[in-house]
């Protein structure tokens, strides 16, 4: 869900310019709608609509503003129904150009979508980052995704999801040994770079996440998916544990500490910040520890930092 | 009367009557009509506000609505175009609206309804809704959305709005940047010409104004506020910076070259073999950044031993001592 922030008188300006050619493009809609469409309350909204019929051409000679001058609405259908309707416009009826953020946002998650197999060709994609580009004010900033390696576990994942079959892979989880699951694939999620396949394992009997990094020889299999309309776990099931762990790092380094710190609370004093999260044992922060040596320090608990410590141990015996 | 007309007259008001006054006037209208008959502006002048205060409000004005992208054009006196005393105002409908040959199709607007989802809590997630909004008030009916998959683009890095802002300006920005195995930080100055995400992580490519050259900045080293300029520059060396900033990577990528030695089936096999090439005894794997991959390889631990480059054995091993020795291990 997308945060509601106070908006600043500039920002309902925007949003004024984009709701009279969505009003005039609906022809009939209820607050409610378009409330939702423009990530506002119903009661915004409706403030905004009403402000809309103050607003018009100037008029000249001394006749400002003459009712024929201004947008109105069919005020009977608000009051009553909770539904707008505009009956006079005087401009602005189609939407303007995409700002150079608006068009770069748009172009970027281009780049992320096409990484998909199967959705749009490449003409598709030519042609929408052409009109992007003609639609927009000025020229966008260049942010570029660079592309990630082809890769057959990917392809078969997602003719599996669009044939609605069930797959089966070996699972290798960091610090487990292998196991072998058959997995209802329901959805793939894709951050910077990695793919997660989310399904119902036929092994666990509940919905759970695979790394496709940690899948190998993946097969499809001719069992028709059975449990895709079960709801999916969140975004990121990070933590989940029972031991509860502390780690101390400075303050600047968050951003780098990523997935870690998303369901962790956080003090910070003096630039150094103590994160709290729940893990699942001991072994599973031993790896950010080496990885940002000298910048991140487990506090506890002590088994987590004795793990550390014989983790970093283990990797310097191979250079003695 | 009301004697506080501007609380009665809140601004968006006034700028969306200026912008409805500008985009139905074709040669343009002049300061004077606008500040005595564009609503927002005739009342305060009528309540005898100082001209200097309305001019000044227009002024602020035309920049707020600049920057939301309505191409507010001011119509000098052709006999001298310095003399802006009666210059026109006008927004032109052709460099305002989208132009009524971009039409989209069902299937191209639901690939842009998953584009403009993929960036989660950060700013370009409001500028991606807002975007969509426009081209779904053309009234086209989405295809049939995409399912099955939720792409997303994370961005922590507080820097990036500044760095994006000043691209679009093309202007100098100033940050201060710290290297790895370096002091302090040291203060950058740079042409910005593209962001890209390589490897999962964020760079600002440009011109560093310092050493005369192309370079490619981690935002995560950007350790304070990025500061965008006056200076400004000539916007075409734009032209392409992203290719040139992914083909600069790329270059890297390939002349840096590590041996490595992994533990099959170990979280090191899997992570590393996606990105290696076969070597006689081991792997060969690129890399751009010592230091960045020298943390991943630390954070192997005992799965996998750095044969050469002698750097990044030295830089992994220097990882190890210092988290066996913040964690109580023997040093």
């Amino acid at each position: 869900m997308i945060a509601r922030k106070p908006l600043i008188a500039t920002d309902r300006a925007a949003l004024m310019l984009q709701l009279v050619p969505y009003l005039i493009g609906k022809g009939e809609v209820s607050i409610a709608e378009a409330a939702d469409e423009f990530d506002v309350t119903p009661d915004q909204m409706r403030a905004m609509v009403v402000t809309l019929t103050v607003i018009g051409l100037p008029g000249d000679g001394g006749y400002w503003q003459m009712s024929n001058d201004l947008f109105d609405i069919d005020w009977d259908l608000l009051d009553e129904r909770d539904i707008v309707v505009i009956t006079n416009s005087v401009g602005l009826e189609r939407a303007p150009k995409l700002t150079a953020r608006e068009a770069a946002a748009l172009l970027t998650g281009l780049q992320l979508a096409r990484a998909i197999p199967g959705v749009g060709d490449t003409e598709l994609f030519a042609g929408l980052l052409a009109k992007l580009a003609r639609g927009a004010s000025s020229t966008p900033a260049d942010v570029i995704l660079a592309p990630g390696p082809v890769d057959a576990v990917r392809d078969a994942v997602a003719e599996a999801l669009s044939r609605g079959v069930a797959v089966s892979f070996t699972y290798k989880a960091p610090d487990a040994a292998p196991t072998t699951r058959t997995v209802d694939p329901v959805k793939v999620l894709i951050a910077t770079g990695e793919w997660y396949l989310q399904g119902w394992c036929h092994l666990r009997e509940a919905m759970r996440t695979f790394h496709l990094d940690r899948v190998s020889d993946l097969e499809l299999t001719g069992i028709a998916i059975e449990h895709g309309e079960d709801p999916i776990p969140e975004w990121f099931e990070t933590g989940g544990g029972d031991i509860v762990a502390r780690i101390r790092f400075p303050e600047s380094v968050a951003p780098l500490l990523g997935d870690y710190l998303d369901r962790a609370k956080i003090e910070t004093v003096d630039r150094m910040s103590t994160a709290t999260m729940h893990v699942a044992d001991e072994y599973s922060l031993r790896r950010l520890a080496c990885r940002r040596a000298g910048v991140v320090e487990i506090i506890e608990p002590e088994s987590a930092r004795r793990a550390a410590a014989a983790w970093a141990e283990a990797g310097l015996v191979q250079y003695r | 009367m009301p004697t506080n007309a501007s609380a009665k007259n809140p601004p968006e008001e006034r700028l969306v009557n200026l912008v409805v006054a500008l985009v139905a006037t074709d040669q343009g209208l002049t300061k004077d009509t606008i500040l005595t008959s564009v609503s927002g502006y005739r009342e305060q002048s009528e309540a005898g506000a100082s001209k200097d205060a309305l001019e000044k409000m227009f002024e602020r004005d035309k920049e707020s609505l600049r920057r939301l992208g309505v191409p507010i054009e001011t119509i000098g006196d052709w006999a001298d175009p310095d003399d802006l005393r009666e210059a026109r105002y006008r927004v032109p409908t052709a460099e305002y609206e989208l132009p009524e040959d971009i039409t989209f199709t069902p299937a191209e607007l639901a690939l842009l309804n998953l584009a403009g989802g993929v960036w989660s809590e950060s700013s370009m997630s409001a500028e991606a809704r807002s975007g969509l909004r426009k081209i779904r008030a053309l009234g086209i009916a989405v295809g049939e959305p995409i399912i099955g998959y939720s792409p997303r683009i994370s961005l922590r890095e507080p820097s990036f709005a500044a760095l994006q802002q000043a691209i679009e300006l093309s202007r100098v920005v100033t940050f201060p940047y710290l290297k790895p195995g370096e002091a302090a930080p040291r203060t950058r100055r740079v042409q910005p010409l593209a962001l890209v995400e390589y490897e999962g992580r964020w760079h600002v490519f440009g011109v560093d104004l310092d050493a005369a050259a192309d370079r490619t900045f981690l935002l995560s080293r950007i350790v304070d506020d990025v500061t965008v300029t006056r200076e400004g520059f000539d916007p075409s060396l734009r032209d392409g910076a992203g290719e040139r900033a992914l083909a600069g990577l790329d270059e890297v990528a390939s002349r840096n070259r590590a041996l490595l030695e992994v533990n099959p089936g170990s979280e090191a096999a899997l992570r590393l073999s996606r990105r290696a090439l076969p070597a006689d005894q081991g792997i060969h794997v690129p890399y751009v950044d010592v230091h960045v991959f020298a943390g991943e390889l630390a954070s192997y631990g005992p799965e996998v031993r750095v044969v050469e480059p002698p750097e990044l054995r030295d830089q992994v091993i220097a990882r190890l001592e210092a988290a066996r020795g913040a964690h109580g291990g023997s040093a």
